[in-house]
């Protein structure tokens, strides 16, 4: 989960390199931190919430594959 | 190819902010000369250069493995068995997934999907410079989807005429929304509008107004 949402991050920033990405992983539900650098945040949110909602929709399909939920937050 | 003119003393110059303003090295550009500036005589009667300048277009060929790539990374990183079919249609990238999985990646109401065409569109736009399009559909899900679309909105043209009342229709996106315009579009009887905020606007099929068709009657013989 967590390198599918660093691939994705990755490929929208300007700052490639300074993309991280924590996975907490819980019993039912996994978190997921991205954080990015400030002038980035963004393009990994986009015009209204777009793009984020775009990742989480994917996320969540991802994660249903292997019966979890995972949930992202785009952290400052 | 969209050539634009740029001026300088110098063609020198006049290519030099040619490479400004389209921000790459101006080698890269392709460039025609108008006119060859001459300096005059103390700054007096001198010419200036003139060239026509664009941007060299992508080679189409390199455009579809690399979103065949961004969508195969993707897939991959979801764990996702799929094999990832590219067509170049015009200006649009055509991926086709095959899958045995293909529930999942449509998502409701197709969601996942349009999440995914929406993604590689913007990482491939981050990589080229020009505007791509992507289209991207599994097992032509797509296809049936935009046809079913189409025939609702026929149904609901059909009844608004019968009724002579608007009806709207459900939130939908700007895809959706452009088949339903479309679809009905040839009908002098109908008029279709959006309406709403957002990315999630509601089509208004209504019937054209009256004194527009008088007119039509009435017009100049």
């Amino acid at each position: 989960m967590k390198e599918l949402v660093k691939f994705i991050a990755q490929s929208l920033v300007d700052n490639p390199e300074q993309v991280q990405v924590n996975e907490i992983e819980g019993e039912q539900t996994s978190v997921i931190e991205l954080r990015v650098a400030k002038e980035d945040l963004g393009k990994v949110i986009g015009k209204q919430g777009r793009t984020a909602r775009a990742m989480r929709t994917i996320l969540s399909a991802a994660s249903t594959k292997i019966r979890k939920r995972a949930v992202l937050e785009i952290l400052e | 190819m969209e050539f634009l003119e740029f001026e300088g003393k110098t063609t020198e110059e006049a290519i030099a902010n040619a490479g400004a303003h389209f921000q790459v090295p101006s080698e890269e550009l392709e460039i025609e000369i108008v006119s060859v500036g001459s300096p005059g005589f103390f700054g007096l009667g001198g010419r200036k250069a003139r060239i026509r300048a664009a941007l060299p277009e992508e080679p189409e060929g390199d455009l579809l493995p690399l979103a065949r790539g961004i969508l195969e990374q993707i897939l991959a990183k979801m764990h996702e068995p799929a094999a990832v079919t590219a067509t170049q249609e015009e200006d649009r990238i055509n991926l086709l997934i095959a899958t045995p999985d293909a529930g999942l990646l449509i998502g409701k109401q197709g969601q996942t999907l349009d999440a995914l065409q929406y993604l590689v569109t913007k990482m491939l736009a981050k990589q080229t410079r020009g505007k791509v399009r992507v289209a991207i559909d599994v097992e032509a899900y797509r296809a049936r989807h935009n046809e079913a679309l189409a025939l609702l909105a026929q149904k609901y043209g059909d009844k608004v005429k019968r009724s002579g009342k608007p009806i709207t229709l459900n939130p939908m996106n700007p895809y959706d929304r452009r088949i339903v315009h479309m679809a009905l579009q040839g009908n002098k009887d109908l008029k279709t509008i959006s309406r709403g905020e957002g990315l999630y606007k509601k089509v208004i099929i209504s019937p054209a107004k009256k004194k527009e068709s008088r007119e039509d009657v009435a017009g100049p013989a």
